[in-house]
Protein backbone atom coordinates (compact mmCIF):
# COMPACT_ATOMS: atom_id res chain seq x y z
CA UNK A 1 0.00 0.00 0.00
CA UNK A 2 1.57 3.05 -1.33
CA UNK A 3 0.45 7.08 0.30
CA UNK A 4 -0.79 9.12 -2.53
CA UNK A 5 1.76 12.11 -0.93
CA UNK A 6 4.34 9.65 -2.53
CA UNK A 7 2.87 9.62 -6.00
CA UNK A 8 2.01 13.63 -5.55
CA UNK A 9 6.05 14.00 -4.74
CA UNK A 10 6.42 12.62 -8.55
CA UNK A 11 4.10 15.91 -9.71
CA UNK A 12 6.51 18.19 -11.10
CA UNK A 13 8.42 15.72 -13.67
CA UNK A 14 4.57 16.67 -15.20
CA UNK A 15 6.54 19.99 -17.00
CA UNK A 16 8.64 17.85 -19.67
CA UNK A 17 4.57 17.56 -21.14
CA UNK A 18 3.65 20.90 -20.28
CA UNK A 19 6.27 22.14 -21.42
CA UNK A 20 6.37 20.56 -24.79
CA UNK A 21 2.29 21.54 -25.44
CA UNK A 22 3.19 24.94 -24.01
CA UNK A 23 5.58 25.11 -27.03
CA UNK A 24 3.33 23.97 -29.48
CA UNK A 25 0.73 26.46 -28.57
CA UNK A 26 3.63 29.32 -28.58
CA UNK A 27 3.04 30.65 -25.14
CA UNK A 28 6.24 29.32 -22.88
CA UNK A 29 5.82 31.21 -20.09
CA UNK A 30 2.67 28.58 -19.47
CA UNK A 31 5.59 26.05 -18.88
CA UNK A 32 7.58 28.18 -16.43
CA UNK A 33 4.95 29.05 -15.14
CA UNK A 34 3.63 25.13 -14.05
CA UNK A 35 7.19 24.64 -13.31
CA UNK A 36 6.63 27.51 -10.45
CA UNK A 37 3.23 25.67 -9.29
CA UNK A 38 4.70 21.99 -9.65
CA UNK A 39 8.00 22.80 -7.27
CA UNK A 40 5.51 24.35 -4.87
CA UNK A 41 3.37 21.30 -4.97
CA UNK A 42 6.29 19.62 -4.11
CA UNK A 43 6.66 21.32 -1.43
CA UNK A 44 3.23 20.48 -0.12
CA UNK A 45 3.72 16.86 -0.92
CA UNK A 46 6.82 16.54 1.45
CA UNK A 47 4.62 18.47 3.92
CA UNK A 48 1.90 15.72 3.80
CA UNK A 49 4.76 13.11 3.95
CA UNK A 50 5.23 14.95 7.32
CA UNK A 51 1.88 14.37 8.94
CA UNK A 52 2.00 10.79 7.57
CA UNK A 53 4.99 10.39 9.34
CA UNK A 54 3.91 11.89 12.23
CA UNK A 55 0.80 9.58 11.74
CA UNK A 56 2.76 6.49 11.89
CA UNK A 57 3.79 4.23 14.92
CA UNK A 58 7.17 5.30 16.39
CA UNK A 59 7.13 8.29 13.52
CA UNK A 60 8.47 6.04 10.67
CA UNK A 61 6.63 5.44 8.07
CA UNK A 62 7.45 2.52 5.84
CA UNK A 63 6.36 1.94 2.38
CA UNK A 64 7.37 -1.90 0.32
CA UNK A 65 7.57 -2.27 -3.60
CA UNK A 66 7.05 -5.48 -4.10
CA UNK A 67 6.59 -7.95 -1.23
CA UNK A 68 8.20 -7.64 2.13
CA UNK A 69 11.72 -5.97 2.68
CA UNK A 70 14.48 -8.66 2.20
CA UNK A 71 12.84 -9.02 -1.13
CA UNK A 72 11.26 -5.58 -1.71
CA UNK A 73 12.68 -2.54 -2.66
CA UNK A 74 11.56 -0.18 0.14
CA UNK A 75 11.48 3.59 1.56
CA UNK A 76 11.80 4.20 4.71
CA UNK A 77 10.87 7.80 6.17
CA UNK A 78 11.80 8.76 9.22
CA UNK A 79 11.92 12.83 10.96
CA UNK A 80 15.88 13.18 9.63
CA UNK A 81 14.33 12.19 6.16
CA UNK A 82 11.69 14.39 5.83
CA UNK A 83 13.77 17.53 7.71
CA UNK A 84 16.01 16.82 4.58
CA UNK A 85 13.86 16.20 1.79
CA UNK A 86 11.98 19.68 2.93
CA UNK A 87 15.34 21.46 2.69
CA UNK A 88 15.83 19.81 -0.68
CA UNK A 89 11.76 20.73 -1.91
CA UNK A 90 12.20 24.33 -0.10
CA UNK A 91 15.37 25.57 -1.92
CA UNK A 92 14.06 24.09 -5.37
CA UNK A 93 11.04 26.22 -5.31
CA UNK A 94 13.00 29.31 -4.88
CA UNK A 95 15.38 28.21 -6.96
CA UNK A 96 11.83 27.75 -9.91
CA UNK A 97 11.02 30.98 -8.75
CA UNK A 98 13.86 32.53 -9.39
CA UNK A 99 14.29 30.97 -13.48
CA UNK A 100 11.16 32.77 -14.22
CA UNK A 101 13.21 35.95 -14.83
CA UNK A 102 17.21 34.36 -14.74
CA UNK A 103 16.83 31.85 -17.27
CA UNK A 104 14.49 34.11 -20.02
CA UNK A 105 17.32 34.57 -23.15
CA UNK A 106 17.86 30.80 -22.50
CA UNK A 107 16.42 28.09 -24.75
CA UNK A 108 15.80 24.51 -24.36
CA UNK A 109 13.80 25.42 -21.29
CA UNK A 110 11.65 22.48 -21.14
CA UNK A 111 15.04 20.26 -20.93
CA UNK A 112 16.13 22.88 -18.23
CA UNK A 113 12.49 23.00 -16.05
CA UNK A 114 12.57 18.92 -16.32
CA UNK A 115 16.10 18.21 -15.47
CA UNK A 116 15.77 20.50 -12.31
CA UNK A 117 12.32 18.82 -11.00
CA UNK A 118 14.32 15.34 -11.35
CA UNK A 119 17.46 16.80 -9.65
CA UNK A 120 15.03 17.57 -6.57
CA UNK A 121 13.21 14.31 -6.53
CA UNK A 122 16.54 12.42 -6.57
CA UNK A 123 17.35 14.33 -3.66
CA UNK A 124 13.81 13.70 -1.88
CA UNK A 125 14.23 9.99 -3.21
CA UNK A 126 17.89 9.45 -1.74
CA UNK A 127 16.63 10.96 1.73
CA UNK A 128 13.70 8.57 1.34
CA UNK A 129 15.53 5.71 0.91
CA UNK A 130 15.16 2.21 2.96
CA UNK A 131 17.70 0.18 1.25
CA UNK A 132 21.23 0.39 -0.93
CA UNK A 133 18.80 -0.47 -3.88
CA UNK A 134 16.21 2.42 -3.85
CA UNK A 135 19.42 4.64 -2.38
CA UNK A 136 21.42 4.01 -5.70
CA UNK A 137 18.74 4.52 -8.20
CA UNK A 138 18.01 8.11 -6.87
CA UNK A 139 21.56 9.25 -6.43
CA UNK A 140 22.13 8.26 -10.03
CA UNK A 141 18.83 10.47 -10.68
CA UNK A 142 20.18 13.25 -8.82
CA UNK A 143 24.16 12.45 -10.63
CA UNK A 144 22.57 12.61 -14.13
CA UNK A 145 20.43 15.67 -13.81
CA UNK A 146 23.08 17.43 -12.30
CA UNK A 147 26.18 16.77 -14.76
CA UNK A 148 23.42 17.89 -17.46
CA UNK A 149 22.35 21.08 -15.70
CA UNK A 150 26.27 22.30 -15.36
CA UNK A 151 27.07 21.71 -18.60
CA UNK A 152 23.54 23.21 -19.54
CA UNK A 153 25.04 26.76 -21.25
CA UNK A 154 27.23 24.43 -23.52
CA UNK A 155 27.37 27.12 -26.23
CA UNK A 156 30.36 28.28 -24.13
CA UNK A 157 33.85 25.92 -23.33
CA UNK A 158 33.66 26.77 -19.41
CA UNK A 159 30.52 24.38 -18.61
CA UNK A 160 31.95 21.76 -21.23
CA UNK A 161 35.13 21.27 -18.88
CA UNK A 162 33.44 21.48 -16.16
CA UNK A 163 30.48 19.18 -16.67
CA UNK A 164 33.02 17.09 -18.10
CA UNK A 165 35.27 17.16 -14.67
CA UNK A 166 31.93 17.32 -12.76
CA UNK A 167 30.62 13.74 -14.64
CA UNK A 168 33.82 11.80 -14.48
CA UNK A 169 34.66 12.35 -10.63
CA UNK A 170 30.80 12.02 -9.87
CA UNK A 171 30.73 8.74 -11.79
CA UNK A 172 33.54 7.00 -10.50
CA UNK A 173 32.52 8.24 -7.26
CA UNK A 174 29.04 6.40 -7.64
CA UNK A 175 30.32 3.31 -9.47
CA UNK A 176 33.05 3.05 -6.49
CA UNK A 177 29.84 3.31 -4.27
CA UNK A 178 27.54 0.36 -6.01
CA UNK A 179 31.02 -1.86 -5.42
CA UNK A 180 30.89 -0.91 -1.78
CA UNK A 181 27.25 -1.76 -2.02
CA UNK A 182 27.75 -5.20 -3.37
CA UNK A 183 30.56 -6.17 -0.92
CA UNK A 184 28.05 -5.12 1.82
CA UNK A 185 25.49 -7.44 -0.18
CA UNK A 186 28.07 -10.09 0.63
CA UNK A 187 29.37 -9.82 3.44
CA UNK A 188 24.98 -8.98 4.99
CA UNK A 189 23.16 -11.13 2.28
CA UNK A 190 20.86 -8.36 2.09
CA UNK A 191 20.59 -4.43 0.92
CA UNK A 192 18.12 -3.06 3.22
CA UNK A 193 19.67 -1.15 6.07
CA UNK A 194 17.91 -2.53 8.70
CA UNK A 195 18.70 -5.69 7.35
CA UNK A 196 22.31 -5.24 7.23
CA UNK A 197 22.37 -3.33 10.49
CA UNK A 198 21.41 -5.93 12.30
CA UNK A 199 23.99 -8.60 10.60
CA UNK A 200 26.87 -6.31 11.14
CA UNK A 201 26.10 -5.26 14.60
CA UNK A 202 26.34 -8.72 15.90
CA UNK A 203 29.81 -8.99 14.60
CA UNK A 204 33.02 -8.36 15.45
CA UNK A 205 34.94 -5.89 13.52
CA UNK A 206 37.70 -7.42 10.25
CA UNK A 207 39.03 -5.91 7.74
CA UNK A 208 36.42 -6.50 5.36
CA UNK A 209 34.51 -3.30 7.99
CA UNK A 210 36.64 -1.54 7.32
CA UNK A 211 37.56 -1.95 3.68
CA UNK A 212 33.53 -0.91 3.12
CA UNK A 213 33.38 1.55 5.51
CA UNK A 214 36.49 3.51 3.48
CA UNK A 215 34.91 2.82 0.19
CA UNK A 216 31.76 4.16 1.50
CA UNK A 217 33.34 7.40 2.70
CA UNK A 218 34.88 7.76 -0.69
CA UNK A 219 31.87 7.48 -2.44
CA UNK A 220 29.72 9.66 -1.02
CA UNK A 221 32.76 11.95 -0.05
CA UNK A 222 32.74 12.83 -4.17
CA UNK A 223 29.59 14.16 -4.36
CA UNK A 224 29.78 15.63 -0.48
CA UNK A 225 32.93 17.42 -1.75
CA UNK A 226 35.05 16.15 0.83
CA UNK A 227 39.00 17.83 0.44
CA UNK A 228 40.72 15.28 -1.13
CA UNK A 229 37.66 14.57 -3.27
CA UNK A 230 36.87 17.98 -3.99
CA UNK A 231 38.13 19.03 -7.01
CA UNK A 232 35.18 19.35 -9.23
CA UNK A 233 33.03 21.20 -7.14
CA UNK A 234 35.34 24.62 -7.85
CA UNK A 235 34.89 24.30 -11.21
CA UNK A 236 31.34 22.94 -11.53
CA UNK A 237 29.49 25.59 -9.44
CA UNK A 238 30.79 28.66 -11.17
CA UNK A 239 30.07 27.30 -14.54
CA UNK A 240 26.43 26.53 -13.88
CA UNK A 241 23.73 28.73 -13.90
CA UNK A 242 23.53 30.83 -10.84
CA UNK A 243 20.04 28.70 -10.16
CA UNK A 244 21.65 25.15 -10.37
CA UNK A 245 24.77 26.44 -8.13
CA UNK A 246 22.10 27.45 -5.45
CA UNK A 247 20.87 23.64 -5.88
CA UNK A 248 24.22 21.92 -5.83
CA UNK A 249 25.51 24.01 -3.45
CA UNK A 250 22.43 24.32 -1.56
CA UNK A 251 21.33 20.44 -1.21
CA UNK A 252 23.31 18.58 -3.65
CA UNK A 253 26.11 18.23 -1.50
CA UNK A 254 24.64 17.99 1.75
CA UNK A 255 22.04 15.51 0.50
CA UNK A 256 25.11 13.47 -0.31
CA UNK A 257 26.51 14.06 3.03
CA UNK A 258 23.36 13.23 4.66
CA UNK A 259 23.20 9.69 2.53
CA UNK A 260 26.71 9.53 4.27
CA UNK A 261 25.82 10.18 7.71
CA UNK A 262 22.46 7.71 7.35
CA UNK A 263 24.44 4.98 6.28
CA UNK A 264 27.74 5.04 8.30
CA UNK A 265 25.50 5.67 11.62
CA UNK A 266 23.10 3.16 10.56
CA UNK A 267 25.58 -0.21 9.50
CA UNK A 268 28.65 0.61 11.96
CA UNK A 269 29.69 2.13 15.95
CA UNK A 270 30.09 5.60 15.37
CA UNK A 271 33.89 4.79 17.36
CA UNK A 272 34.93 3.34 14.23
CA UNK A 273 34.83 6.52 11.99
CA UNK A 274 35.17 8.95 14.44
CA UNK A 275 38.25 9.82 14.53
CA UNK A 276 38.59 9.36 10.89
CA UNK A 277 35.76 11.69 9.81
CA UNK A 278 37.37 14.55 12.35
CA UNK A 279 40.58 14.68 10.48
CA UNK A 280 38.68 15.04 7.48
CA UNK A 281 36.85 17.53 8.89
CA UNK A 282 39.61 19.39 10.21
CA UNK A 283 41.56 19.14 6.36
CA UNK A 284 38.31 20.24 4.34
CA UNK A 285 38.05 23.35 6.73
CA UNK A 286 41.19 24.30 6.54
CA UNK A 287 42.23 23.71 2.87
CA UNK A 288 38.85 25.62 1.55
CA UNK A 289 39.16 28.25 3.22
CA UNK A 290 42.32 29.11 2.68
CA UNK A 291 42.06 28.75 -0.78
CA UNK A 292 38.86 30.65 -0.85
CA UNK A 293 40.41 33.68 0.00
CA UNK A 294 42.86 33.71 -3.01
CA UNK A 295 39.49 33.83 -5.48
CA UNK A 296 39.13 36.74 -8.06
CA UNK A 297 35.64 35.14 -9.38
CA UNK A 298 32.53 35.65 -6.68
CA UNK A 299 31.21 32.54 -7.69
CA UNK A 300 34.31 30.13 -7.18
CA UNK A 301 35.24 32.05 -3.69
CA UNK A 302 31.54 30.86 -2.63
CA UNK A 303 32.36 27.31 -4.04
CA UNK A 304 35.36 26.77 -1.84
CA UNK A 305 32.97 28.36 1.02
CA UNK A 306 30.64 25.59 0.21
CA UNK A 307 33.14 23.14 0.94
CA UNK A 308 34.44 24.86 3.94
CA UNK A 309 31.09 24.20 5.49
CA UNK A 310 30.48 20.90 4.33
CA UNK A 311 33.89 20.94 6.79
CA UNK A 312 32.15 22.22 9.83
CA UNK A 313 29.32 19.60 8.93
CA UNK A 314 31.51 16.78 9.51
CA UNK A 315 32.65 17.93 13.01
CA UNK A 316 28.92 17.14 13.83
CA UNK A 317 29.10 13.84 12.14
CA UNK A 318 32.65 12.63 13.55
CA UNK A 319 30.63 13.30 17.22
CA UNK A 320 28.67 10.08 17.05
CA UNK A 321 25.90 11.96 19.40
CA UNK A 322 22.64 13.49 19.26
CA UNK A 323 24.05 16.84 19.71
CA UNK A 324 26.44 16.95 16.75
CA UNK A 325 23.74 15.33 14.34
CA UNK A 326 21.47 17.45 15.52
CA UNK A 327 23.30 20.28 14.88
CA UNK A 328 24.56 19.16 11.59
CA UNK A 329 21.47 19.09 10.26
CA UNK A 330 20.53 22.38 11.96
CA UNK A 331 23.57 23.51 9.44
CA UNK A 332 22.54 21.52 6.33
CA UNK A 333 18.90 23.98 6.43
CA UNK A 334 20.55 26.96 7.19
CA UNK A 335 23.06 26.32 5.08
CA UNK A 336 20.67 25.27 2.03
CA UNK A 337 19.64 28.44 2.58
CA UNK A 338 22.33 30.59 2.96
CA UNK A 339 24.26 29.51 0.20
CA UNK A 340 21.14 29.25 -1.93
CA UNK A 341 20.45 33.24 -1.22
CA UNK A 342 24.46 33.87 -1.70
CA UNK A 343 24.40 32.08 -4.85
CA UNK A 344 20.95 33.60 -6.38
CA UNK A 345 21.71 36.94 -5.48
CA UNK A 346 25.19 36.83 -6.60
CA UNK A 347 23.46 35.45 -9.73
CA UNK A 348 21.71 38.68 -10.04
CA UNK A 349 24.48 40.91 -10.04
CA UNK A 350 26.95 38.31 -12.36
CA UNK A 351 23.70 38.74 -14.80
CA UNK A 352 23.39 42.12 -14.95
CA UNK A 353 27.29 43.08 -15.21
CA UNK A 354 27.93 40.40 -16.92
CA UNK A 355 31.13 39.45 -15.19
CA UNK A 356 31.94 37.01 -12.02
CA UNK A 357 35.41 38.97 -11.87
CA UNK A 358 35.03 40.87 -7.89
CA UNK A 359 37.32 43.64 -8.61
CA UNK A 360 34.66 44.22 -11.98
CA UNK A 361 31.83 44.02 -9.34
CA UNK A 362 33.27 46.75 -7.64
CA UNK A 363 30.37 49.52 -6.63
CA UNK A 364 27.95 47.46 -8.24
CA UNK A 365 26.04 47.63 -4.35
CA UNK A 366 25.47 51.30 -5.06
CA UNK A 367 23.40 51.13 -8.32
CA UNK A 368 21.86 47.63 -7.39
CA UNK A 369 20.97 47.95 -3.20
CA UNK A 370 18.56 45.57 -2.17
CA UNK A 371 20.29 42.42 -3.93
CA UNK A 372 23.61 43.64 -2.59
CA UNK A 373 21.68 43.69 1.00
CA UNK A 374 20.17 40.29 0.31
CA UNK A 375 23.80 39.06 -0.56
CA UNK A 376 25.15 40.59 2.61
CA UNK A 377 22.50 39.30 4.96
CA UNK A 378 23.91 35.09 3.43
CA UNK A 379 27.14 36.16 3.20
CA UNK A 380 27.52 37.26 7.10
CA UNK A 381 24.98 34.51 7.63
CA UNK A 382 28.21 31.71 6.02
CA UNK A 383 30.48 33.88 8.37
CA UNK A 384 28.44 33.06 11.67
CA UNK A 385 27.58 36.64 13.07
CA UNK A 386 24.79 36.51 15.69
CA UNK A 387 21.33 37.64 14.36
CA UNK A 388 21.78 34.95 11.89
CA UNK A 389 20.81 31.26 11.50
CA UNK A 390 24.59 30.81 10.39
CA UNK A 391 25.78 31.56 14.19
CA UNK A 392 23.16 29.07 15.75
CA UNK A 393 24.46 26.22 13.95
CA UNK A 394 27.70 26.78 14.20
CA UNK A 395 27.52 27.76 17.76
CA UNK A 396 26.06 24.32 18.18
CA UNK A 397 28.10 22.72 15.52
CA UNK A 398 31.62 23.80 17.33
CA UNK A 399 30.26 22.99 21.37
CA UNK A 400 29.53 19.50 19.96
CA UNK A 401 32.38 18.53 19.04
CA UNK A 402 33.57 19.19 23.21
CA UNK A 403 32.02 16.73 25.24
CA UNK A 404 33.38 13.90 23.01
CA UNK A 405 36.49 14.98 23.88
CA UNK A 406 38.11 16.79 19.85
CA UNK A 407 38.59 19.93 22.37
CA UNK A 408 41.24 20.58 19.16
CA UNK A 409 38.58 20.22 16.38
CA UNK A 410 35.89 22.69 18.18
CA UNK A 411 38.98 25.76 18.33
CA UNK A 412 40.20 24.85 14.83
CA UNK A 413 36.54 25.42 13.73
CA UNK A 414 36.21 28.72 15.10
CA UNK A 415 39.29 30.22 14.18
CA UNK A 416 38.18 28.99 10.49
CA UNK A 417 35.34 30.38 10.99
CA UNK A 418 36.52 33.89 11.75
CA UNK A 419 39.04 33.53 8.99
CA UNK A 420 36.65 33.00 6.72
CA UNK A 421 35.26 36.73 7.94
CA UNK A 422 38.49 37.61 6.17
CA UNK A 423 36.78 36.97 2.74
CA UNK A 424 33.40 37.34 3.27
CA UNK A 425 33.99 41.38 4.54
CA UNK A 426 36.60 41.89 1.70
CA UNK A 427 33.95 40.88 -1.08
CA UNK A 428 31.41 43.23 0.82
CA UNK A 429 33.75 45.99 1.30
CA UNK A 430 34.50 45.70 -2.86
CA UNK A 431 30.80 45.40 -3.71
CA UNK A 432 30.22 48.68 -2.11
CA UNK A 433 33.58 50.66 -2.76
CA UNK A 434 33.90 53.83 -5.41
CA UNK A 435 31.85 52.20 -8.88
CA UNK A 436 33.63 51.37 -11.66
CA UNK A 437 33.38 52.29 -15.29
CA UNK A 438 31.13 48.81 -16.19
CA UNK A 439 28.62 48.82 -13.50
CA UNK A 440 27.25 52.50 -13.56
CA UNK A 441 23.98 52.13 -14.97
CA UNK A 442 22.46 49.37 -13.85
CA UNK A 443 19.42 49.15 -12.72
CA UNK A 444 17.89 46.36 -9.92
CA UNK A 445 17.24 42.74 -10.67
CA UNK A 446 13.78 41.73 -12.05
CA UNK A 447 10.68 41.03 -9.34
CA UNK A 448 10.62 37.58 -9.41
CA UNK A 449 14.47 37.39 -8.78
CA UNK A 450 14.56 40.12 -6.12
CA UNK A 451 11.10 38.64 -4.57
CA UNK A 452 13.07 35.34 -3.72
CA UNK A 453 16.44 36.96 -2.64
CA UNK A 454 14.37 38.97 -0.13
CA UNK A 455 12.30 36.42 1.36
CA UNK A 456 15.37 33.99 1.32
CA UNK A 457 17.21 36.86 3.10
CA UNK A 458 13.76 36.94 5.67
CA UNK A 459 14.48 32.94 6.45
CA UNK A 460 18.20 33.58 7.08
CA UNK A 461 17.44 36.20 9.81
CA UNK A 462 13.95 34.41 11.50
CA UNK A 463 16.00 31.51 11.40
CA UNK A 464 18.68 33.24 13.27
CA UNK A 465 16.43 35.27 15.82
CA UNK A 466 13.88 32.78 16.57
CA UNK A 467 15.39 29.28 16.00
CA UNK A 468 13.21 27.41 18.01
CA UNK A 469 11.01 25.92 15.09
CA UNK A 470 13.59 24.89 12.85
CA UNK A 471 16.21 23.43 16.45
CA UNK A 472 12.93 21.36 17.16
CA UNK A 473 12.82 19.73 13.67
CA UNK A 474 16.78 19.22 13.75
CA UNK A 475 16.79 17.69 17.34
CA UNK A 476 13.98 15.05 16.27
CA UNK A 477 15.70 13.81 13.25
CA UNK A 478 19.04 13.39 15.54
CA UNK A 479 16.88 11.00 17.68
CA UNK A 480 15.57 9.17 14.82
CA UNK A 481 18.71 8.33 13.93
CA UNK A 482 21.20 8.08 16.73
CA UNK A 483 18.84 7.32 20.10
CA UNK A 484 16.14 5.27 18.23
CA UNK A 485 18.16 3.11 16.20
CA UNK A 486 16.26 0.26 17.27
CA UNK A 487 13.12 1.53 16.24
CA UNK A 488 14.99 2.12 12.58
CA UNK A 489 15.67 -1.40 12.47
CA UNK A 490 12.72 -3.02 14.37
CA UNK A 491 10.13 -1.40 12.19
CA UNK A 492 11.64 -3.71 9.30
CA UNK A 493 12.59 -6.89 11.43
CA UNK A 494 9.14 -7.11 12.90
CA UNK B 1 38.00 -21.55 -4.57
CA UNK B 2 35.25 -19.67 -6.73
CA UNK B 3 35.25 -16.98 -4.06
CA UNK B 4 38.93 -16.01 -4.81
CA UNK B 5 38.21 -16.23 -8.50
CA UNK B 6 35.38 -14.48 -8.58
CA UNK B 7 36.32 -11.82 -6.24
CA UNK B 8 40.17 -11.75 -7.32
CA UNK B 9 38.76 -11.13 -10.78
CA UNK B 10 36.24 -8.15 -9.81
CA UNK B 11 38.72 -6.13 -7.98
CA UNK B 12 40.80 -6.94 -11.11
CA UNK B 13 38.06 -5.49 -13.20
CA UNK B 14 38.39 -2.45 -10.57
CA UNK B 15 41.97 -1.32 -10.70
CA UNK B 16 42.05 -1.56 -14.51
CA UNK B 17 38.78 0.39 -14.25
CA UNK B 18 40.55 3.23 -12.01
CA UNK B 19 43.45 2.83 -14.25
CA UNK B 20 41.54 3.53 -17.70
CA UNK B 21 40.07 6.84 -15.31
CA UNK B 22 43.43 8.42 -15.36
CA UNK B 23 44.35 7.95 -18.69
CA UNK B 24 43.79 11.43 -20.95
CA UNK B 25 41.57 10.04 -24.14
CA UNK B 26 38.02 10.81 -22.78
CA UNK B 27 36.62 7.91 -24.38
CA UNK B 28 38.86 5.72 -22.71
CA UNK B 29 37.91 7.66 -18.91
CA UNK B 30 34.32 6.78 -19.94
CA UNK B 31 35.30 3.02 -20.93
CA UNK B 32 36.86 2.95 -17.58
CA UNK B 33 34.02 4.00 -15.47
CA UNK B 34 31.78 1.28 -17.50
CA UNK B 35 34.36 -1.23 -16.43
CA UNK B 36 34.25 -0.38 -12.18
CA UNK B 37 30.83 -0.31 -12.91
CA UNK B 38 30.66 -4.18 -14.43
CA UNK B 39 33.32 -4.56 -11.26
CA UNK B 40 30.35 -3.67 -9.09
CA UNK B 41 27.56 -5.97 -11.49
CA UNK B 42 30.07 -8.88 -11.40
CA UNK B 43 30.51 -9.19 -7.60
CA UNK B 44 26.21 -8.63 -7.34
CA UNK B 45 26.22 -11.93 -9.43
CA UNK B 46 28.62 -13.98 -7.62
CA UNK B 47 26.97 -13.01 -4.35
CA UNK B 48 23.30 -13.50 -5.50
CA UNK B 49 24.08 -16.84 -6.49
CA UNK B 50 25.65 -18.39 -3.19
CA UNK B 51 23.04 -15.99 -0.73
CA UNK B 52 22.64 -18.83 2.04
CA UNK B 53 19.32 -17.43 3.19
CA UNK B 54 17.51 -18.32 0.90
CA UNK B 55 18.84 -21.45 -1.42
CA UNK B 56 17.26 -19.91 -4.34
CA UNK B 57 19.54 -17.48 -6.53
CA UNK B 58 18.57 -14.03 -4.77
CA UNK B 59 16.34 -12.04 -6.89
CA UNK B 60 17.35 -9.05 -5.42
CA UNK B 61 21.15 -9.16 -6.15
CA UNK B 62 20.11 -9.70 -10.15
CA UNK B 63 17.75 -7.03 -10.48
CA UNK B 64 20.28 -4.67 -9.00
CA UNK B 65 22.47 -5.79 -11.37
CA UNK B 66 19.71 -4.67 -14.05
CA UNK B 67 19.20 -1.37 -12.76
CA UNK B 68 22.65 -0.03 -12.70
CA UNK B 69 23.35 -1.24 -16.02
CA UNK B 70 20.53 1.08 -17.12
CA UNK B 71 21.86 3.77 -15.20
CA UNK B 72 24.94 3.21 -16.28
CA UNK B 73 23.68 3.32 -20.05
CA UNK B 74 22.46 6.34 -19.03
CA UNK B 75 25.37 7.92 -17.22
CA UNK B 76 27.60 7.00 -20.51
CA UNK B 77 24.58 8.99 -22.83
CA UNK B 78 25.27 11.58 -21.15
CA UNK B 79 28.98 11.59 -20.96
CA UNK B 80 29.11 11.06 -24.90
CA UNK B 81 26.50 14.03 -25.52
CA UNK B 82 29.50 16.37 -23.36
CA UNK B 83 32.29 14.49 -25.43
CA UNK B 84 30.48 15.21 -28.48
CA UNK B 85 30.22 19.10 -27.10
CA UNK B 86 33.71 19.02 -26.08
CA UNK B 87 34.99 18.37 -29.28
CA UNK B 88 33.16 20.73 -31.15
CA UNK B 89 34.06 23.18 -28.47
CA UNK B 90 38.16 22.15 -28.22
CA UNK B 91 38.67 20.26 -31.53
CA UNK B 92 40.26 17.59 -29.38
CA UNK B 93 39.20 13.97 -27.33
CA UNK B 94 42.38 14.70 -24.74
CA UNK B 95 41.44 15.54 -21.40
CA UNK B 96 44.60 17.01 -20.48
CA UNK B 97 43.42 19.76 -23.36
CA UNK B 98 41.00 20.76 -20.54
CA UNK B 99 42.84 23.05 -18.39
CA UNK B 100 41.20 26.62 -18.70
CA UNK B 101 39.48 26.09 -15.57
CA UNK B 102 42.69 25.66 -12.71
CA UNK B 103 42.26 26.81 -9.14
Amino acid sequence: MIPTALYYMFAPLLVVLVGVLAERMGSPKLRDGFAVLASAWGVASVWLVFNLVQASPDKILVVTLGGSPPLAACLEIDMMSVYVAFSAALLGFFANVYSYSYMEHDTRLTEYYTLLSALVIGMTGVAFAGDMFTLFIFWEMMGIASYALVSFRKETPGPIEAGFKYMVMGSVGSTILFFGAALLYGMTGTLNFAQMSSVLHGHAASPWFYLVLAILIVGFGVKSAIVPMHTWLPDAHPEAPSTISAMLSGMLIETALYALTRVTYVLFEPQMFSLVVAGLAAVTMCVANITALMQKDIKRMLAYSSIAQIGYMLVGLSTGSVFGVMALLLHVFNHSIMKGLAFLSAGSLVHSADTRNIDELKGIGRAMPITTITLFVALLGLGGVPGTGGYISKLLLFSSAIPVGYMWLAVLGVLNSAFSMGYYLMTMYKLISRPVEGVKGLHEAPMAMLLVTVVMAVLVIWTGVLPATVIEMAEAGAKALVENLGNYVGVIMR
Amino acid sequence: MDAVIWLGSAFALLTIGLFCVTRRNMLRILLGIEIILNSGNMMFVYFASVNPGLGIVDPIGQSIVFMSIVTGGAVVSVGLALIVNAYKQFKTTDASELRRLKW
